[in-house]
């Protein structure tokens, strides 16, 4: 993980608008975008396809509850 | 004023004017100091002659094109030294195109970017350091029962109330359950410092727990994807807590003293992740925020102890747990630890009052009807638990959530008025919660045809029709108006916040921008978004209201007389626990199923 990434709460949001001709090829592209930039838990929060293409909130967790979290730990009191 | 009369030149160093300077200009009048506004579009060479022909102490250049700024303030600085005016008068330069440091580094006395305030300005003509005033200290935790005598309008319903609870008291008597079994034995573990009486107690305890409790008494087993917090964590978490509390500068979200107060709603399953949310949303405004323990905690009978994070949903509650939130809690925020549904709602109440939480939530009617736990043991477990409350002073609202099962307004409220009058005859502050909602009922009969805006101000002005209670929409806000686009969500709740604002409520909970998104945890972004929208909103239309249409008025009296006619029904049959089991409050048909968590085990004769 980056060390940018390591300082996100808890999760990244894309918002885009896809050029695409359905809501299922949009879908393929948000999780291909998604894959591609490095978000291996990816998922989509909303999308909407109409005409020329589509609008997407598309998320990936950097943390989820329980998890270790780097930006709790002070860096001067981290193992 | 506090320091000596300065005069002070204003110059627009832009072809258009500065609304700021304006601001400043009037903001120095005030303070006692001469302020001269030149026009737009002087030339810098123009400025310096207006500043030497008149004398100033002080000159504010403000900016707002980017296009050439550096060049253009570099030269009028040049200008200056040139003319000797650098020597004794001080330059400031601020608007949307300047950043602080590219005023020092060209040798202006300061630099105010955007959002600089008027204040800061007249601090730097005073010559006098500008201290940002205390925003945290000036939040003060509010009362929403405080002004509220609980009065009855319509005296036919409070009579019809009074019968009712006056039964359920009466029917409760001589009864126990494990749930109130296990609060008094760990009411007698908070008074105990001898560990051989603790070791007994809790076994007492465990004997009234489920097998999964049992097992953590037994040998400190803990259920799948729940873990004990590590002491590294814990150690962590102080630092982390440490360093952000200094940090701390709540906004206000209230435009004006009636805006209703703003509560969000937590439950990550981590504390940790929990107290970062919370310290999120209180810098962005949220005046209380509400603990969401997971569902199977509620049909689980008995609590673990100590530090405990799970990975999904819902915050598991133990008194440590709490302690920990608690403590993390700026001491405006309101608290309200949830006890409306389940096994453990006595217990609950007591770690809540225990550990200093502001509020609870009981409702026997929606809890039995919706929440999944046996009418007759959530009657008996209800009355114990409002006690408590009563005992920590510990008002707690009567939520209608089985409205979302399909239960109809009135009935919903009539179970929520009974639950009500239990409270005040047991010594407790009850707050009223209707949902502000699409719920199922409206869906079907189409009084949200047209618009959002009636039927949920019927209820507002049924209720206040019947009695003289605080009144807090919930939960959230909007509920199933929300899509998962932020936008909209973010929209929807504003809209919400305002027509809870415009009927003059006292509290408000609202959902964040990804509520209605089911594949993940709510994200520390998505608070902020619906936060700020409820600002925004507040801000936009202050004391103007929202005007519902005739419709509200003629449902409001529906709902008054449908509230009447359930209540008469009730009293009628004689039980309230046997009118729960019967659909009186809310049908199988309506989508109410009395719950079955707990059956059979309220002991008798006792």
């Amino acid at each position: 993980m980056s060390k940018a990434l390591e300082k996100v709460m808890d999760a990244v949001d894309i918002e885009t608008f896809l050029v695409c001709d359905s809501e299922e090829e949009a879908r393929k592209i948000s999780m291909q975008m998604m894959n591609e930039l490095g978000f291996c838990n990816a998922s989509i929060v909303f999308i909407q396809y109409l005409g020329p293409g589509a609008r997407v909130r598309v998320r990936g967790y950097i943390y989820k509850p329980g998890e270790r979290y780097n930006w709790f730990y002070d860096e001067n009191n981290s193992q | 004023m506090t320091s000596q009369k300065k005069k002070v030149l204003l110059a627009p160093l832009d072809p258009v004017h500065d609304i700021g300077l304006k601001m400043i200009k009037r903001g120095l009048e005030l303070a006692g100091h001469d302020a001269i506004l030149l026009p737009p579009d002087y030339s810098p060479e123009e400025i310096i002659k207006a500043a030497i022909d008149n004398n100033v102490d002080v000159i504010l250049i403000s900016r707002t094109l980017g296009y050439r700024v550096a060049e253009i303030l570099g030269s009028f600085i040049d200008l200056a030294e040139a003319s000797g005016l650098r020597e004794r008068v001080k330059i400031g330069i601020g608007g949307m195109a300047i950043k602080p440091e590219l005023a020092a580094e060209l040798g202006f006395d300061a630099g105010f970017g955007p959002g600089t305030t008027v204040e800061e300005a007249i601090a730097f003509v005073e010559g006098r350091e500008y201290i940002e005033k205390d925003r945290g200290a000036r939040k003060t935790k509010k009362d929403i029962t405080e002004k509220y005598d609980y009065t009855f309008k319509n005296k036919r319903i409070e009579k019809l109330l009074n019968t009712i609870a006056d039964e359920i008291i009466e029917y409760v008597k001589g009864k126990t359950t494990p749930g109130i079994e296990r609060a008094k034995i760990r009411e007698k573990m908070f008074e105990s410092d001898d560990e051989a009486e603790l070791r007994q107690l809790r076994k007492e305890y465990a004997a009234f727990c489920d097998d999964i409790v049992k097992a953590y008494y037994a040998n400190g087993a803990l259920k799948e994807k729940t873990r004990q917090l590590t002491s590294e964590e814990l150690k962590a978490l102080k630092s982390y807590l440490e360093k952000v509390k200094t940090k701390m500068k709540p906004l206000n979200l209230q435009h004006i003293d009636t805006n209703p107060v703003v509560f969000i709603q937590y439950g990550t399953g981590c504390p940790f992740m929990d107290i970062a949310h919370i310290k999120t949303c209180e810098a962005w405004g949220a005046d209380g925020v509400v603990h969401f323990d997971p569902s199977w905690g509620a049909r689980t009978e008995g609590f673990y102890e100590g530090f405990i994070t799970h990975e999904e949903d819902g915050s598991v509650i133990t008194y440590e747990n709490l302690k920990l939130i608690k403590d993390a809690l700026m001491p405006s925020t309101l608290w309200q630890v949830r006890a409306h549904r389940g096994l453990n709602t006595p217990e609950t109440v007591l770690l809540a009052g225990k550990v200093g939480a502001d509020l609870t939530k009981i409702n026997i009617a929606y809890g039995s009807l919706g929440g999944g736990t046996d009418p007759e043991r959530l009657t008996v477990d209800a009355v114990a638990a409002i006690k408590y409350a009563a005992k920590f002073k510990m008002p707690f609202d009567v939520v209608t959530n089985e409205e979302l099962c399909g239960v109809p307004a009135h009935k919903a409220f009539a179970g929520m008025l009974i639950v009500t009058v239990l409270g005040l005859k047991l010594g407790a502050r009850p707050i009223l919660q209707p949902l502000f909602c699409y719920s199922p009922e409206v869906m079907i009969n189409g009084q949200m045809k047209d618009n959002y805006i009636d039927f949920n101000a019927a209820k507002i002005i049924a209720l206040k029709r019947i009695i003289n209670a605080p009144i807090w929409c919930g939960a959230p806000i909007g509920f199933l108006t929300q899509t998962e686009d932020r936008v909209q969500s973010s929209l929807s709740t504003a809209l919400h916040a305002s027509l809870a604002s415009s009927l003059e409520v006292d509290g408000i909970s609202i959902a964040s921008a990804d509520e209605a998104y089911s594949g993940g945890p709510i994200s520390a972004a998505a608070r902020v978004d619906t936060l700020r929208a409820t600002q925004s909103a507040f801000r936009f239309f202050g004391h103007a209201k929202i005007i519902p249409t005739e419709n509200s008025e003629v449902w409001a009296s529906q709902i008054v007389e449908g509230i009447e006619r359930t209540l008469e029904s009730v009293v009628k049959n004689g039980s309230f626990v046997d009118a729960l089991y019967k659909g009186l409050l809310g049908s199988r048909e309506e989508g109410a199923y009395p719950g079955r968590a707990g059956r059979g085990t309220v002991i008798k004769n006792i």
